[in-house]
């Protein structure tokens, strides 16, 4: 996300990851399989590990559909809590958007 | 990771090693009871007498036989305690089995009987040395023949061994049950007021004459080896289905 | 392959049965937490994996040997722990030496760089050690003797939390360099629960769970919110832990099978999804009662 890899660049080995965390290689391993069944990263055979195409992308939309639209749920069941009104909600948007500094 | 094998006589063989090196306070205090040993010696075992036309002659007898005793001693209490648990889990932090715990034990008793015997034989010219010197006296020692000098270390030797097969044994049935701490002096303590009290003659007395009256130094070899031998060989078989570090 | 297989295994001291019949199979070159409450069996069964004590019945193979009385599998074996026992006579460098003679994978130089990393003089002598220093050696020895099978029991026992990462660090970088089965027991899942790749959880005796740790992570899920809300979604469900938090809220514990969609239902009725950590799942599971603690305390 923030280019620390390029695409098509090969990722660390999961004994590399293992060393970097202090954790097991074969649960490393696990978490790699995890993105490669995501496509962000693909699999050349005695090669590694490498970063996919489109990898950007997919993380993009899985934080979209994902968490995105979970943290707006959260947002709107707590200002149900809270006994906020959908315009003074709105509004509080509106302003974060708008706040100094931004854009 | 690649699998190692082990046999047995190897692993005797380091664990001798090891345990020389880690038992050299055994060998220390063999030292130091000798030592003690030869000091009650220099009163002498016996003295005589006589006088005459103003002369008198003053005669004391010296022997080593006090120092010998007082390695066997040795060699019961070192075959006891070595089979104590802090002995055996020494064995078990590094590669071993019952097996060969026993038997590099048995080794090392057998390193430290020989080691005995021949101070214990030495000691004997020490207190002639002390007795000339130190007293100054006029030392008459028996003909110093080395064939028997050798065999008396062989023998004292074999008798040093024996006993601390027996130790071992009783540490090892001490091992099993607590109560044998308890029964094995009752049993021998018992046995001596018994015969005493009918009139017989001591049965352990017998079981000692059995050997040190063979006077077929072949046969002798035979008793007391064989002896030594099934002792060790119980307490093998007693040894070999403990647990450890429980 | 797996090099450890348990079948009905079965320990009893006099009457008491401290491993009930238990089965399982341990993979080679894994790296195993073996959790479990105090007294639950764990140290009895690592010593019988180590040869030390001996199986009342059932069988157990290690390296497809009996273990008890075993040479080849004491040679591939070290069990360590805070009781290991070292001749006092010896210096510490000489029980190095003395471990080196032993072990055929021993590395000595990988020994004395720990030994000098830990600050210990090679002239001191092991029954002179504080707590947490003779630890630290036993593990030392553990580690570099690279046994095929490397057998921890709570080797962490007094070493300071500096200590405790040094050490979870060395072992887990020299597996990755020389792999091998490591089984660890431990209290403190949550410090080594990284390092794992497996969890044998033992309670009363018998093996709870064994499964790969990530597993173990998303076994459960806790539900916090209204009685009357949560309650419902926990009918016909595995409860592990339940507690009553105030008045009105209630922290569950269940076994995790709902779908994705039943869990966003979930949170929009206004129940908080916690994810469970793996420690706290297993204080859970060992527990006796749902309410651990707490029950002690109502209809008093």
């Amino acid at each position: 996300m923030n280019g620390n890899f390029e695409s098509h660049q090969k990722v660390y080995s999961q004994y590399q990851l293992a060393e970097m965390f202090t954790i097991n290689p074969a649960t490393a391993a696990k978490g790699l399989n995890i993105l490669a069944d995501e496509s962000i990263l693909y699999k050349r055979r005695g090669l590694g590990m490498f970063v996919a195409e489109d990898a950007k992308e997919h993380i993009l939309n899985k934080r979209k559909s994902g968490n995105l639209r979970q943290l707006v749920q959260e947002l709107v069941l707590e200002s149900e809590r809270l006994q906020i009104t959908e315009q003074e909600l709105m509004d509080m948007i509106k302003a974060a958007l708008h706040e100094e500094g931004r854009k | 990771m690649s699998l190692s094998t082990a046999n047995l006589k190897e692993t005797v063989k380091k664990q001798y090693f090891f345990k020389l090196k880690a038992n050299i306070d055994a060998i220390s205090s063999l030292i130091g009871i000798q030592l003690i040993a030869v000091l009650f010696s220099l009163g002498g075992i016996g003295g005589s007498l006589s006088s005459s036309e103003g002369l008198r002659i003053d005669i004391n007898y010296y022997s080593a036989d006090v120092v010998l005793v007082f390695t066997m001693i040795w060699a019961l209490v070192t075959a006891i305690t070595i089979t104590t648990k802090p002995y055996r889990n020494h064995d078990f932090t590094f590669v071993t089995n019952r097996l060969s715990s026993s038997l590099s034990n048995i080794l090392f008793l057998l390193t430290g009987s020989l080691l005995g015997a021949v101070t214990a034989n030495l000691s004997r010219y020490l207190l002639q040395v002390i007795g000339y010197f130190v007293f100054d006296q006029q030392v008459y020692a028996g003909p110093f023949d080395f064939p028997i000098f050798i065999l008396g270390i062989i023998m004292s030797a074999l008798y040093i061994f024996c006993i601390s097969s027996i130790g071992y044994l009783i540490g090892a049935l001490v091992q099993v049950n607590k109560l044998f701490a308890i029964l094995v002096p009752v049993l021998i303590i018992g046995s001596i007021f018994l015969d005493a009290s009918i009139q017989k003659e001591l049965s352990l007395m017998q079981v000692f004459q059995f050997y040190v009256m063979e006077s077929n130094f072949v046969f002798f070899l035979i008793k007391i080896l064989v002896t030594t031998a099934l002792v060790f060989l119980a307490s093998i078989n007693i040894l070999n289905r403990m647990e450890v570090r429980r | 392959m797996s090099v450890i297989e348990c079948k009905d295994l079965t320990k009893s001291y006099l009457r008491k049965k401290v491993l009930n019949q238990i089965s399982f199979t341990i993979e080679e070159n894994k790296i195993t937490g073996v959790i479990g409450r105090n007294g639950v069996g764990k140290t009895t069964l690592l010593k019988i994996m180590a040869g030390f004590i001996r199986e009342t019945s059932g069988e157990i193979k290690v390296l497809a040997q009996r273990p008890f009385n075993n040479l080849y599998t004491s040679v591939n074996t070290i069990f360590v722990d805070d009781q290991m026992s070292f001749p006092p006579a010896l210096q510490l460098q000489e029980l190095l030496e003395a471990a080196q003679t032993f072990y055929p994978n021993w590395d000595m130089e990988f020994a004395q760089r720990l030994f000098k990393y830990f600050n210990f003089d090679p002239k001191h002598y092991h029954n002179t050690l504080s707590k947490g220093r003779t630890s630290t050696f036993n593990a030392i020895v553990g580690i570099a003797s690279r046994c095929p099978i490397t057998i921890f029991d709570e080797p962490t026992t007094g070493m300071d939390e500096a200590v405790r990462k040094d050490f979870y660090r060395a072992l887990l970088k020299d597996y990755i360099a020389h792999p091998r089965t490591i089984l660890i027991s431990s209290h403190h899942l949550e410090e080594m629960e990284d390092l794992l790749e497996d969890v044998l959880l033992l309670k009363n005796g018998e093996v709870h769970l064994h499964i790969p740790i990530s597993d173990l992570k998303e076994w459960a899920i806790g539900l916090q919110g209204p009685a009357s809300v949560v309650l419902p979604w926990t009918e016909g469900k595995e409860v592990v832990y339940q507690n009553q938090i105030g008045l009105d809220t209630t922290y569950v514990v269940i076994k995790n099978d709902l779908s994705e969609a039943e869990l966003a239902q979930i949170s929009l009725n206004g129940v908080k999804v916690i994810p469970v950590r793996a420690s706290e799942l297993c204080v859970y599971l060992t527990n006796e009662t749902k309410g651990g603690i707490d029950d002690v305390f109502i209809n008093r």
